[in-house]
């Protein structure tokens, strides 16, 4: 009888520890994990200084709260020649999404470049080309390494030098409410359900909604 | 087997060896999804493997008489079934994508790898020195389905499934599993051509 309570023993440690690594069934990858995360938990943005295209230097998560709108947030680096420009086109789809359901007292978009090099003419040509709206569509740089680690850090980014001097990075739509909490990410193929989840985040709260 | 002490010395030098190559080069092993995948964690498997098998060699007296059947002692691991029962989970866990990224950023995970895979490894040598050729068979087979699955899966898709690796890189961990789904089944078959020939012809 010995071996059977060994067998019942090793079957749940190793259901167990697959149990926490999947927490419990549910992701199989960071990525997955890092959205369900902060889905049930949002997390607070901390302070980080960042350099806005017209040369502006400002805390980002002062600025998040300060403004009262919603912000969807994305990351990016303006050398980058592959996910970036599909990030861009998708992000320049909402904002026209925003302007023609006039959102935009509601919503904005936020472009952070997590690249040191990216300086704030590099940023204003990127907002040209990618034919931002200012007040719609804004874009930062972070200015102290350790400030954009940690920030990177908190929206579970993972930049990865790849060759050419490019940088591989997971890329998402994330929600971020006007206390300056990140709420919710959203898969780049999804770019509708995060104005939606934006939109219900900025609305007023009505009489007898629950 | 003429000097066993001799023996117990050249297994615990493979032994040390394999943890030394693993921990030692930790970081551009991991720089690799491939290499942290298909080198190190396999290295830190071996190393518990090769220390078992040294402790083993130490110790002579405890093998019965030869000629005698052996026969597996009425013990927790009978037949080594619950050992690589465990093994078996241990392994299906480290194909998931998320602990080789948990790896880099979660203590646990680290400290789980560096200390829970050698010891899963003596388990692993300690199971199959109980088992006999059927749930080998069975448990070698279950394995190398798994891997050549998930291999196929990571080569598969249009996406990066760990954030700390590249592309380029998932795929070619999914073409070494893929080849571990067919060298490690040749590997054994070549090993045991003995008690497999002797288990097909009785």
């Amino acid at each position: 009888m010995r071996w059977i309570l060994a067998l019942a023993l090793a079957l749940a440690a190793g259901l167990g520890s697959l149990y926490g690594l999947t927490g419990g069934f549910t992701v199989l990858t960071a990525e997955a994990a890092r959205r369900q995360d902060v889905a049930r938990h949002p997390r607070a943005i901390p302070a980080a200084e960042v350099l806005a295209e017209d040369g502006r230097v400002l805390d980002l998560g002062q600025d998040l709260r300060r403004d009262g709108r919603v912000a969807i947030v994305n990351f990016f680096y303006t050398r980058c020649l592959s996910l970036c420009l599909a990030q861009g086109s998708l992000t320049e789809r909402l904002q026209q999404a925003i302007e023609a359901r006039g959102l935009r007292d509601r919503i904005r978009l936020i472009s952070i470049s997590f690249d040191a090099r990216d300086r704030a003419p590099d940023l204003a040509r990127y907002a040209a080309r990618m034919g931002a709206t200012p007040g719609v569509w804004q874009f930062l740089s972070f200015t102290r390494p350790a400030q954009r680690d940690a920030a990177l850090d908190l929206f579970g980014i993972t930049v990865v030098p790849a060759p050419l001097g490019e940088f591989e990075h997971n890329a998402a739509f994330h929600v971020v409410t006007p206390d300056g909490r990140l709420a919710r990410i959203f898969d780049l193929d999804d770019p509708g359900l995060a104005l939606s989840a934006a939109e219900s985040l900025s609305a007023p709260p009505t009489k007898g909604a629950r | 087997m003429k000097n066993p002490g001799r023996l117990a010395w050249f297994w615990w030098i493979a032994a040390l060896a394999c943890l030394g190559l693993a921990v030692g080069p930790r970081a551009p092993l991991t720089a690799l999804m491939s290499l942290h995948m298909l080198v190190q964690i396999p290295l830190l498997v071996l190393a518990g493997l090769f220390a078992e098998q040294a402790w083993r060699a130490g110790r002579p007296s405890q093998d019965p008489a030869p000629g005698a059947r052996p026969r597996p002692a009425w013990s927790y691991n009978e037949y080594g079934v619950p050992g690589l029962l465990l093994v078996s989970l241990v392994g299906a866990g480290w194909m998931v994508p998320k602990a080789l990224d948990d790896a880099l950023t979660d203590w646990r995970v680290a400290a789980f790898k560096y200390l829970g895979l050698p010891v899963c490894g003596w388990v692993l040598r300690a199971s199959l020195r109980r088992s006999n050729v059927v749930i080998k068979l069975f448990f070698l087979g279950n394995f190398c389905w798994m891997s050549a699955i998930v291999g196929m899966i990571y080569l598969d898709q249009p996406v990066r499934l760990c954030n700390a690796y590249l592309q380029d890189d998932q795929d070619w961990s999914g073409r070494g599993l893929i080849a571990l789904a067919i060298v490690l089944p040749s590997c054994w078959l070549l090993a045991e051509l003995k008690p497999v020939w002797r288990f097909l012809n009785r």
